[in-house]
């Protein structure tokens, strides 16, 4: 039997922390992954992440990956693929298929990190093909380059569905409707906000009745539910549509934990059955770590924390470091932790309704229902300020932990200061040089730049824009408003791509000055 | 309509593998090797994968990692094949899978009864 | 005694509802209505309803209904769905041939 140091099952964000920190030590690691590629979800994840630079921000996901696979690899770690573990025993024996075999291996310590499943929810012809999963349609079109659909319906406004809904777009489907059972959106307002912008509505407190066809989806139905979630007759709509998606949560992959006989319990608010575990990912068998979703949904930077614990705590346990060094260690990575888990989306808030923001102020009721900022919202949060020339406009409404922009500006025109969370506040003695690089680092597409008058009863507007074909300067269209209705006329006048801003592209475009403040997002008039 | 990403406004141009000829009920398709035979067969406008043992109801791609097991069909003649987890091959012969065979379930009647 | 053991307690009859006909499990296609009636034929645990129905014991092994089937056991039941205990995790967790799971590597004398 094959023994290692440390056996990691899962190749995420969090297996293969775990893995580096434990290879960094000496340990003789192995992680296992039953898929044909590593990295888990990272690799799907085409977005610029949030947090701050300890936590990888405004890098884009599958870079992460690229960069967390590489560090295992250059430490030594060991990364198996295809190997499905199909057992874990108490005496930390681990069963795995390698291709047409059954391998049995023993590990000193075992980091588990499976990470977690979708939920599904039922609704008839819910089997029908056409019908998918969020994950479904990340892996065809971010990893074989498979549009999911041509028309899509998503269901759940989540994150997941948030983000899924906007990969979607950038693939070039068209997304008819996000809808959600429950009356509020539950992800970022700024995944929201820039779905809604281009154009595609929000249905909060409707749900699924039906979807139609017989040998494949060529339709849906939705219907408003009341608050015990129940149809209201009447206010049924029908969407043509080949494909739905179903973005409805997660539950924790730990079958594996209790199958070896780790105490578990049934946490709603870690999304189902979790081992029972420290903050450090100890379980109740000695030796058998948990780290990333299997022990908490939660999202991949705060797995890749985790699992750099559950792996400094493991090399503890097999004598590689002294307790007093484990402390040390542990310290910097829960302080790392504690900044993700702050603001209104911490875990703690979870499900908590939040009528005001951290400096007081009412949040946006319209963001939370439809996706959007109303025009008579914007103006109370403090990343919006008016003044002559070019300035940032932050719409930045809601305290989430990330902070890239402040970084981003050279000239120090956007704070936000110690607290991560906070709202971004504009510098009024600081004078913007129009080099937007706000714009391209903000991670929820929120900054813009404005020059509110030109001079000639005309006014800029700077997007990011991530969508293809980019337009060229001179390309005539509409000015859409953050509802994505149609606001005015616009001409695009600038076009900015650079290395610098790792694939966003600026657009700057040219509307009448009363639309300065309402112009959000471009459509060219081919569209 | 083309369900193949030609570029990706993040992921650039998608890189595929040689082309490869493939069939599904004995219709001569062509994909890129190595890429799920589910995502061939999705680029090709199939939708319908499998038909249930017990409703004889249609079934496709759910999961799309190998999870849920509702794409399988039948792959160089062996059956419950996951194609959103297996590769595709040069000349593999994908079958519509019902129940757990290839033989449609109207087809299978009409045999037993004769 | 908790609520979900207790099996003199009285549930109610069965009372059929409309969208009884849905399938919960894809694999083995169990219906909502299938659950529910199994629950008032006594059957009151995650095990018990695996073994009486079949869910879960299809190809994925109950990764897709695993959730949905314990919801509709516990409203079934009137207990909320973390007071019931999953069904027992069991090796291989994956669909796996026979001829593979059978087929144990021949490394075994490998001692490092």
């Amino acid at each position: 039997m094959k023994r290692y140091d440390l056996i990691v099952v899962g190749a995420g964000p969090s297996g293969l922390s775990a893995a580096i920190e434990a290879a960094k030590r000496g340990l003789r690691t192995v992680v296992f992954d039953e898929n044909e590629k590593p990295g888990g979800q990272l690799f799907k994840q085409i977005h610029k992440f949030f947090g701050s630079r300890e936590h990888r921000a405004k890098i884009r996901g599958y870079v992460i990956g690229q960069q967390l696979l590489e560090e295992a690899d250059s430490l030594g770690v060991e990364v198996r693929l295809n190997a499905t573990v199909i057992g874990l025993y108490q005496d930390k024996e681990v069963v795995v298929k390698l291709a047409d075999e059954v391998v049995h291996c023993k590990g000193d310590a075992i980091i588990i990190a499976t990470g977690a499943a979708e939920n599904m929810v039922t609704f008839e012809g819910w089997t029908l093909p056409g019908v998918i999963g969020a994950g479904a349609a990340q892996t065809m079109m971010n990893l074989h380059g498979i549009k999911p659909g041509q028309r899509v319906l998503m269901l759940g406004s989540g994150n997941v569905g948030l983000v899924v809904s906007f990969q979607l777009l950038q693939c070039g489907c068209e997304v008819v409707a996000l809808v959600d059972a429950a009356p509020k959106i539950g992800g970022y307002g700024v995944h929201a906000a820039k779905i809604a912008r281009t154009g595609v509505p929000f249905y909060l407190s409707h749900t699924i009745v039906r979807a139609e066809g017989d040998d494949c989806v060529t339709g849906v139905t939705i219907a408003k539910v009341d608050e015990h979630f129940q149809f209201i007759p009447g206010t049924e709509k029908k969407f043509e549509v080949d494909t739905i998606c179903l973005a409805v949560g997660l539950s924790p992959m730990s079958q594996l934990l209790k199958m070896a006989g780790c105490k578990m319990e049934d946490n709603p608010r870690r999304g189902g059955q979790v081992p029972i575990c420290d903050a450090y990912g100890r379980t109740s068998l000695a030796g058998v770590f948990v780290a990333g979703d299997v022990s908490g949904i939660e999202e991949a930077s705060s797995a890749m924390i985790e699992g750099r614990m559950a792996g400094i705590a493991a090399c503890e346990y097999l004598g590689f470091m002294e307790k007093e060094e484990l402390a040390a260690q542990l310290a910097s990575q829960e302080r790392a932790l504690d900044g993700l888990r702050q603001g209104m989306f911490a875990p703690q808030n979870r499900g908590r309704a939040v009528a005001e923001t951290e400096e007081g102020i009412a949040v946006s009721a319209s963001l939370l229902r439809h996706g959007y900022i109303s025009d008579d919202e914007i103006e109370r949060f403090p990343g919006i300020t008016h003044r002559a020339g070019v300035h940032p406009v932050m719409e930045c409404t809601q305290n989430i932990p990330c902070n890239p922009c402040q970084d981003a500006c050279p000239k120090g025109c956007i704070s936000i200061g110690a607290n991560i969370t906070s709202l971004p506040v504009v510098v009024e003695s600081a004078e913007c040089m129009n080099c937007g690089m706000c714009v391209a680092s903000c991670s929820g597409q929120a900054i813009f730049l404005v020059e509110e008058d030109c001079g000639d009863d005309t006014a800029t507007v700077t997007l990011p824009y991530e969508f293809l074909p980019l337009p060229a300067a001179g390309t005539k269209g509409d000015a859409l408003g953050r509802s994505g209705q149609r606001v005015c006329e616009a001409e695009v006048v600038g076009v900015r791509s650079a290395k610098a801003f790792d694939k966003t592209n600026l657009l700057t475009i040219k509307v009448p000055k009363e639309y300065a403040m309402k112009a959000r997002f471009f459509r060219s008039m081919h569209n | 309509m083309e369900s193949r990403i030609v570029e990706h406004p993040i992921l650039g141009e998608i890189e595929n593998g040689r082309t490869v000829t493939f069939t599904c009920d004995g219709r001569e398709l062509t994909g890129y090797e190595g890429e799920p035979i589910a995502a061939a067969l999705k680029a090709a406008g199939l939708m319908v994968h499998r038909y249930t043992q017990k409703e004889h109801k249609p079934r496709g791609v759910f999961c799309a990692i190998g999870r849920c097991t509702d794409c399988v069909m039948v792959v160089d003649g062996k059956a419950n094949v996951r194609t959103c987890v297996t590769p595709l091959k040069e000349g593999m012969v994908v079958q519509t899978q019902y129940g757990v065979g290839v033989e449609p379930f109207d087809r299978r009647e009409e045999g037993e009864n004769a | 005694m908790s609520n979900v053991i207790d099996r003199s307690r009285e549930i109610g009859p069965y009372i059929p509802a409309p969208d009884d006909d849905r399938i919960i499990c894809r694999c083995e296609e169990v219906t909502q209505g299938e659950i529910r009636r199994a629950v008032h034929e006594g059957m009151w645990t995650m095990t018990e309803i695996r073994r009486y129905l079949r869910t879960g014991m299809g190809l994925c092994q109950g990764q897709t209904c695993g959730k949905l089937v314990k919801g509709i056991v516990a409203r079934e039941l009137g207990v909320p769905m973390a007071a019931l205990e999953p069904a027992t995790s069991r090796v291989p967790m994956r669909p796996i041939e026979m001829r593979v799971f059978a087929n144990e590597a021949k490394e075994g004398g490998e001692h490092e």
